[in-house]
């Protein structure tokens, strides 16, 4: 009977199987739909509380600040809030709201749903600012929470007005009030739905061209055209949908099988079939990042410019990018990479010379190189490296990253280049892994990749403070291998708070010199992302920051 | 036998209590926490002090430890670290689509695999023998990644004739009842849906059931060469048994308990080890999200989820035991 039973099911198995048409091919139909394909899922649908680039891929399509981003810059332009003004010392900000929104519920978006959300981000004790959830980007770019926050107050002044008062001023206020971390939500569905805000049963409700419809977790978001928008969309795409496809090499067959209509993330040998392709093709994303190669400067050794110099000059950077970026990358000569106002110009390229690495080595006192380095202690107080105390003697490490990351493309396969270059120049360094990837950021945040160590930095908002000042501001401290430049923290300082953007891109150019000449660290590449699309695909244009706005896509209809 | 059964599930409670300390323990005591994960680059010393105290992570282990049983006793298996997204839910979601792949592909392996290992061990030595068992060795060290991107480029790109991954057409639309889309879309009497969801179904069962269907086979091949020696069956064959009696009436069934035993195992094996297949055919099951969550440090995850691999485990180890005496009635419980 058991048997029988079996061969049943097989037998239903087999006749599904065969009954279903035969053709996986994506047929398009009503309403228009664009499938974009990706390596992950959404952490959570409420940008406040998120940090990865896959949930704000998805809110990007629905939810909108006071200010965004321009489709193909980082400069700001208005959004929710039309125009605004500032007192001269740049403390007092005025937004003047647009008129006739409505949030994806049906209620209005006015000054009052302003204040309502950034009190929530900011009070701790807010009923809204959910204990259990971080805000970290509240956190990060407003200084604190509560009386931290160097946001003094945010009033309604009437419907459409919306009042920030800061304590002192901030430089990039507008780049910040662009990001898609601070879009203004619906009040009504906050109150509504609680901490279950952005979870999978209930996604976002905010004001944007897109709402949310369903999130099949680890499978795909499904978003769809708001009627109600304040704008313009300027696309022909009724649907949206996102969908996780972890592998890369899957996700460009779903795209050679018609599946899904764009993927990010791509193996370098299916980009070059797509570049070959009549069906498809590949945009770039601009980049907005740097892999750097950092010293921890509790290592004696590393503590001599001549030593640092000397391992610039023996790491030959464009072979590296050649051989891991290809064309996607270019070789970093500064922290800010070329989409960023700031930069300085005179800044010459990385230098590849042994030759005079060698020499370098023999002035500092190592003639023959070394293998050997020395530890040295720590003020627990200051941070400041103590000179004279010897900890330890270790091995010379160089530790990778255990993930890939946009900026590092094989972080195993370029320390193995790096590690061959220094070999060269008679400095034997020991490859070391530190663990997974928590593992490996918690040992640099705590200072303890002792030797020369592989991270790097995405910008969050096309701003040089987001870059320059999260790394030195605030110097020395341990997950920034305890380098100090008191002067260098000084320019970055006061760029903060100086309202010209020209006088500030002074301040930055300033600092990238003394890092410079410093030697501070090695900067290696900055990495565009590549994209690929089909032929189907027509106006989609990738953001430095990703603010990507699905309602500039068409569909072409065969 | 009922009395078996009650205090065989009794058993359970110490085992799941032990699990839920060794799981509690060792993802606490790897480096890293989810606070670090979370900051990614931005991981400074302030701001992961600050989001370890909100996340409670600052807590003594013990007390975490007690505080999350109290949960799953009082039914509530908390929520995810990252989004904050509640664990029952989510399981709920993922669960069944493991479940309903694993089920496939331990059918797909013990219908081949079985008969396999028959006609080897009946036909001992010959030609059929030898190729099945090579096709078993490959079978079991075939990576199960580099078959399912052959699958999908020969069958989802080349000939098109099923997708490349996922459980169901993002396009269509299926109320879950038992979160099983094959079942629902029966019950819903939704016929699309049904022949949809069997497309999908097809290359990853392929795929998982490679390793399985070689063990089984091997096993059964094994088994059966031994039973095949013994004394009653040369009794039987002696008075004139037809010889398809001899092999599956007594030899086969006598056979089959190691058999049971192994596909047992093979089936938490599945549960918990389908992160390849469900990696590369985009199927979202516990298996990658175990591993991700792990890799995420979402202690609420991982913990629960380690619990219910666990209980499935000792009840399907259960249902092992309990089908020796259907196999054996010699076998009883007490």
């Amino acid at each position: 009977m058991k048997k029988r039973m079996g061969w049943l099911f097989t037998g239903v198995l087999v006749a599904a199987f065969l009954l279903v048409p035969l053709g996986g091919a994506f047929a398009q139909e009503e309403p228009v739909t664009f499938i974009f394909g990706r390596g992950g899922d959404s952490v959570q649908l409420d940008p406040a509380v998120v940090t990865d680039g896959e949930s704000f891929r998805v809110t990007n399509q629905g939810c909108e600040s006071l200010l965004g981003y321009d489709r193909e810059t980082t400069n700001v332009i208005p959004r929710l809030a039309e125009s605004w003004e500032s007192n001269e010392d740049g403390t007092v900000w005025t937004f003047y709201l647009r008129q006739g929104v409505t949030f994806h519920d049906g209620t209005p978006f006015n000054a009052d749903a302003v204040v309502f959300n950034f009190e929530r981000w900011r009070f701790t004790d807010n009923p809204y600012h959910f204990a259990e959830q971080a805000f970290e980007y509240y956190d990060y770019m407003w200084g604190g929470f509560d009386d931290d926050s160097i946001i003094e107050s945010v009033e309604a002044v009437d419907e459409y007005t919306v009042r920030f008062t800061l304590k002192e001023p901030l430089a990039p206020i507008l780049a910040n009030l662009a990001m898609p971390m601070f879009s203004i939500a619906s009040p009504t569905a906050i109150q509504e739905y609680g901490a279950d805000y952005g979870t999978p049963d209930v996604g976002y409700v905010c004001t944007g061209p897109y709402k949310f419809v369903e999130w099949v977790t680890d499978d795909h978001i499904t978003l769809e055209r708001y009627e109600d928008y304040w704008g313009e969309i300027e696309g022909n795409v009724e649907r949206i949908i996102i969908r996780v496809i972890p592998d890369n090499s899957a996700r460009f067959a779903a795209l050679q099988a018609g599946e899904i209509h764009a993927m990010e993330q791509a193996n370098i040998e299916d980009l070059q079939i797509a570049e070959e392709s009549d069906d498809m093709y590949v945009l770039t994303r601009p980049a907005l990042n740097t892999a750097y190669l950092a010293f921890n400067y509790r290592i004696q050794e590393f503590r001599d410019v001549r030593v640092r110099e000397a391992i610039s000059l023996a790491i030959d950077r464009q072979a590296i990018v050649d051989a891991f970026y290809g064309q996607y990358g270019e070789v970093a000569n500064q922290f800010l990479p070329p989409v960023i106002w700031g930069r300085n110009e005179d800044i010459p390229e990385p230098e590849y010379n042994p030759e005079r690495a060698r020499e370098l080595l023999a002035e500092a006192g190592f003639p023959d190189g070394f293998s050997e380095v020395h530890v040295l202690a720590v003020d627990e107080e200051t941070n400041q490296v103590i000179e004279d105390e010897l900890v330890d003697t270790i091995p010379v490490r160089l530790y990778w990253m255990p993930i890939v990351r946009f900026y590092y493309p094989d972080p195993e396969g370029i320390a193995q280049a790096m590690a061959s270059y220094l070999a060269d120049i008679g400095i034997e360094v020991e490859l070391t892994q530190a663990g997974d990837w928590a593992t490996y950021l918690a040992a640099r945040r705590e200072g303890e990749l002792l030797g020369l160590y592989q991270l790097g930095w995405g910008g969050d908002n096309g701003d040089p403070d987001n870059f320059l000042c999260y790394f030195f501001c605030g110097i020395p401290k341990p997950e920034e291998g305890y380098y100090d430049n008191p002067e260098v923290e000084e320019l970055l300082m006061t760029a903060r708070v100086t309202p010209d953007q020209d006088a500030r891109a002074d301040l930055y150019s300033q600092a990238s010199w003394l890092l410079y000449e410093d030697v501070a660290r090695l900067w290696i590449a900055h990495n565009r992302t590549p994209l690929i699309f089909s032929n189907m695909v027509e106006g989609y244009i990738p953001n430095a920051v990703g603010t990507d706005l699905y309602r500039f896509v068409t569909i072409v209809q065969d | 036998m009922v009395r078996y059964i009650i205090r065989r599930l009794f058993e359970t409670i110490p085992v799941l209590i032990g699990v839920s300390i060794v799981v509690f323990s060792f993802v606490h005591l790897i480096p890293g926490d989810p606070a670090l994960v979370m900051l990614g680059e931005r991981a400074s010393e302030e701001n992961v002090a600050e989001l370890r105290e909100r996340l409670g992570l600052n807590e003594p282990l013990p007390v975490q430890y007690l505080v999350f049983v109290g949960n799953i006793l009082r039914g509530d298996l908390g929520r995810s670290i990252q989004g904050n997204k509640p664990v029952a839910g989510e399981l709920a979601r993922r669960f069944p689509a493991t479940m309903e792949l694993s089920f496939i592909s331990l059918f797909l392996a013990s219908i081949l695999g079985i008969p396999i290992g028959v006609i080897s061990a009946v036909k001992r030595n010959s030609l059929i023998d030898t190729a099945s068992m090579v096709g078993a060795l490959v079978g079991v060290s075939m990576p199960i990644f580099w078959l399912g991107l052959l699958l999908i480029f020969i069958f989802g790109v080349y000939l098109g004739w099923l997708p490349t991954g996922g459980r169901l057409d993002v396009t269509m639309d299926l109320e879950p009842i038992t979160g099983m889309y094959t079942i629902d879309s029966l019950l819903r009497g939704d016929w699309d849906a049904f022949g949809n969801a069997v497309k999908h179904l097809v290359l990853p069962s392929i795929a998982l059931s490679t390793i399985p269907l070689a063990i089984i086979a091997r096993i059964t091949r094994s088994a059966m060469l031994e039973v095949l020696h013994q004394d009653y069956i040369r009794t039987a064959r002696a008075k004139g048994l037809h010889e398809k009696a001899v092999i599956f009436r007594h030899a086969l069934r006598n056979a089959l308990l190691p058999v049971v035993t192994v596909i047992g195992l093979q089936m938490g094996t599945l549960l918990s080890g389908a992160v390849l297949t469900e990696t590369i055919f985009s199927w979202p099951g516990i298996g990658r999200w175990l591993f991700n969550s792990i890799q995420g440090r979402d202690y609420p995850i991982v913990q629960s989820v380690s619990l219910v691999i666990a209980l499935i485990f000792v009840l399907v180890n259960l249902l092992v035991d309990l089908s020796y005496a259907w196999l054996n009635p010699r076998i009883r419980y007490e």
